[in-house]
């Protein structure tokens, strides 16, 4: 029996080699090679470099304000992308689920948006917001629309997340569609004899039955929002000034333009890096505890 | 399916094959083609491979051209086969590439870097070869060699596109109004007056993009330097940790002045879009260099406009405009084929075919031997250049440039103060004096 259980792991293996060669090759060796480097002053061009233990990581922490500063901006970012992200799928997921008709034209429009990569949506709304929304102002005299929508900080933030909404909730929505239709009639059937309203029979049956998705779409909203780059690479730029500078946006900088501190920056990934797996842990385990089978 | 897939998988292969094979096929011909007007020279010829790097995708077919009269002049002088393999990356990502090659020790023979951006750096890493006592030296214009020269003397590099730059104005606007560029900062203001009472917006701001607002800090720094006594040795005691921006502080005279009589929502317009504004006469001047010329002559083919110097203060003699090179092409310190490296460089500036290259190219003269007619623009510059007005870029560290830029745009969202910047500005310099001690 030992032979043949080796022999399946072997098969197995050589299934996903092909995978896991270029896995381990482009993405693994890289990224331990990355934190290497990151108890290093290297700087990207010099042949030598020294090691300096968690220098790196002490001075990002302590002495660095516009890393800390974009730490919480992202932070922020995080937040309001769980919510509402998933929020708005859900609802959006609820209300296709709900029509009887066209449910696939509502379903291809939400998705769109998610087709086009981040940057050219990104660019695209940039022209939404400096042309198209003033001449709306203009013509139809409603001027609150005319601001100043990704020069003025206090805007910028509802624009990034207006667009990394518009880009993201197609997605999750799409996972809770399936994830609703998954829910058995009979349970939500039962629940409406049993003389429960339809908010009654949605808090107490389709949300405990859709649990799993849950976890899975604000596992991918909090992976993906620590890690946002492109919508404000291409609407802000981390701009005006630092305003709106988000973590990864920081590594960029120190990495390729200021000083070029390649192992500073380095050490900047791997705490973006300890942070997402810390607060993805703790969301995994907290609501894999919440969900229950049908 | 099975059957399927065996086939696909064979396919694929085959194709990949296939995709191997055409490549080689077209290298070999490219290195034919350069080999072919060489063929007339006799006897047992050397041959060489030359690995160059420039990230001028845009000008492959002159670098082509040009390399090809190379090869035919280097087998009929010395008889010896050059084969130049020449690498075009997109600008954006050539700087990532090339360090990545240096590092590894796979240096191409010849490649391009940024004069004032790169050069320092990458001569304190020791990839640059002396170029000193190369004979392209003596044909180089006393205005560009200093850009290529290091702080200890050597000249590393060949520059090949070099700025002159100040401001850009729209003539006709400027001549509607029998206005001149001002030279004084008061003059600047009766000018600011003058559109404003005709109407005319004054400044175009671009300052989504943040290196357009950083471009302030070379012009005000580089006339302060130049002609204020207690700041000429600005730059070697900022190396050193001593002194401050404060002492740079009237240099928010002029800044205020812009800010002041600009184009609505800066923060929003990067620079195409400011181009495109600037083209459609949406203002008379902006601060931008005549690097977007071809943008904005796109746009509106029939605009006249010119380059003036900033006037930062009311010293007329600090009104002047700012000499840079880019572009420029150094020779590796490992290079394997020097002699050849070396014989391209000085072949850049020859005698006789330098100047249709660099006419070409579109770049404006930088050596003795090149007397073709450049555009209007940069006659204007010339005319500052000629009459003493015009000082090399002073070597801000790239870190401070864009450190400036995010300041400045902060500055104008109201969000920092001027003792903020300074201070921000101080400190950028500072970690870069750590870092590159």
């Amino acid at each position: 029996m030992p032979t043949k259980a080796y022999k399946t792991y072997l098969s197995l293996l050589a299934f996903t080699a092909p995978a896991l060669i270029l896995y381990a090759i482009f993405l693994l060796v890289p990224t331990i090679g990355g934190m290497y480097y990151s108890f290093t002053d290297w700087n990207g061009l010099n042949r030598s470099y020294d090691f300096i233990g968690l220098g790196n990581f002490v001075e990002a922490l302590t002495d660095d304000p516009d890393f800390v500063n974009s730490l919480w901006f992202t932070l922020k970012y995080v937040l309001f992308m769980i919510v509402l992200q998933n929020a708005i799928a859900l609802v959006l997921a609820v209300f296709i689920e709900s029509r009887k008709k066209s449910k696939g034209f509502f379903r291809t429009i939400f998705f769109m948006p998610n087709m086009i990569s981040t940057i050219i949506s990104a660019f695209m709304w940039t022209f939404v917001f400096t042309q198209v929304l003033p001449q709306i102002a203009e013509k139809t005299s409603m001027l609150f629309l005319d601001q100043s929508w990704i020069g003025d900080p206090k805007y910028s933030f509802v624009s990034i997340l207006i667009v990394s909404l518009w880009n993201g909730v197609g997605y999750m929505m799409i996972i809770y569609l399936a994830a609703l239709q998954g829910v058995p009639q009979s349970l939500k059937e039962a629940a409406i004899i049993d003389g429960a309203n339809a908010f009654q029979t949605f808090r107490s049956v389709t949300m405990p039955m859709i649990t799993h998705a849950i976890t899975i779409c604000f596992f991918l909203t909090l992976n993906g929002a620590f890690k946002v780059f492109e919508v404000v690479f291409g609407l802000t730029g981390g701009g005006p000034g630092r305003s709106t500078q988000v973590i990864t946006m920081n590594i960029y900088e120190e990495a390729f333009s200021n000083n070029f501190r390649y192992g500073y920056a380095s050490a900047k990934s791997v705490i973006l890096f300890v942070i997402i797996l810390i607060f993805t842990l703790v969301q995994i385990t907290v609501m894999k505890r919440k969900e229950v089978e049908a | 399916m099975k059957m399927w897939t065996g086939v696909l998988t064979t396919v694929m292969a085959a194709s990949l094959l296939a995709g191997c094979a055409s490549n080689n096929t077209g290298n070999g011909n490219a290195a034919n083609t350069g080999n072919a007007g060489g063929d007339s020279g006799s006897g047992e010829a050397k041959s060489v491979t030359l690995k160059m790097f420039v990230a001028q995708p845009r000008l492959k077919e002159h670098y082509d051209k040009y390399i090809a009269q190379f090869t035919a002049k280097e087998k009929a002088e010395k008889n010896i086969d050059v084969t130049v393999q020449i690498e075009m990356p997109p600008a954006d990502n050539a700087a990532q590439i090339l360090k990545t090659r240096l590092a590894s020790n796979d240096a191409p023979d010849i490649f391009a870097l940024h004069a004032i951006n790169d050069i320092p750096s990458y001569y304190k890493a020791g990839y640059l070869e002396d170029l000193s006592d190369q004979p392209f030296v003596g044909k180089l214009l006393d205005s560009v060699k200093p850009a290529v020269t290091t702080t200890d003397g050597k000249v590393v590099a060949l520059p090949l596109e070099t700025l002159s730059w100040g401001y850009l104005y729209n003539k006709k606007m400027f001549a509607d109004l029998s206005l001149t560029p001002p030279t004084t900062l008061t003059e600047m203001k009766a000018v600011v007056d003058k559109l404003n009472a005709n109407n005319i917006t004054p400044f175009l701001l671009s300052y989504k993009e943040s290196w357009i607002p950083q471009l302030f800090l070379p012009l005000a720094a580089g006339a302060l330097i130049n002609t204020e006594d207690a700041e000429k040795d600005f730059i070697t005691r900022m190396s050193n940790d001593e002194g401050s921006f404060s002492e740079m502080k009237s240099m928010f005279d002029v800044i205020d002045l812009v800010n002041a009589n600009g184009t609505d929502k800066a923060l929003e317009v990067g620079g195409d879009d400011g181009a495109a504004a600037f083209a459609a006469g949406k203002a008379a001047m902006w601060l931008q260099g005549p690097w977007y010329a071809e943008t904005i002559l796109k746009s509106n083919p029939d605009l006249d406009f010119g380059v003036a110097a900033l006037p930062i203060n009311d010293n007329a003699n600090a009104t002047m405009i700012n000499l840079s090179a880019s572009t420029s092409l150094a020779v590796s310190k490992t290079s394997k084929n020097k002699e050849v490296a070396l014989d391209f460089l000085n072949y850049v500036l020859d005698d006789t075919d330098s100047n249709a290259f660099f006419q070409a190219l579109k770049f404006n003269p930088i050596a003795t031997v090149h007397t073709f007619d450049s555009y209007p623009w940069v006659n204007d510059a010339t005319e500052y250049v000629k009459a003493g007005k015009s000082y090399q870029d002073p070597a801000i560290p790239q870190a401070v440039k864009d450190e400036v830029g995010k300041d400045l745009q902060s500055y104008y969202a109201g969000q920092m103060s001027q003792d903020e910047v300074f201070k921000a500005l101080d400190k950028a310099w500072k970690s870069f004096n750590k870092v590159n001690k």
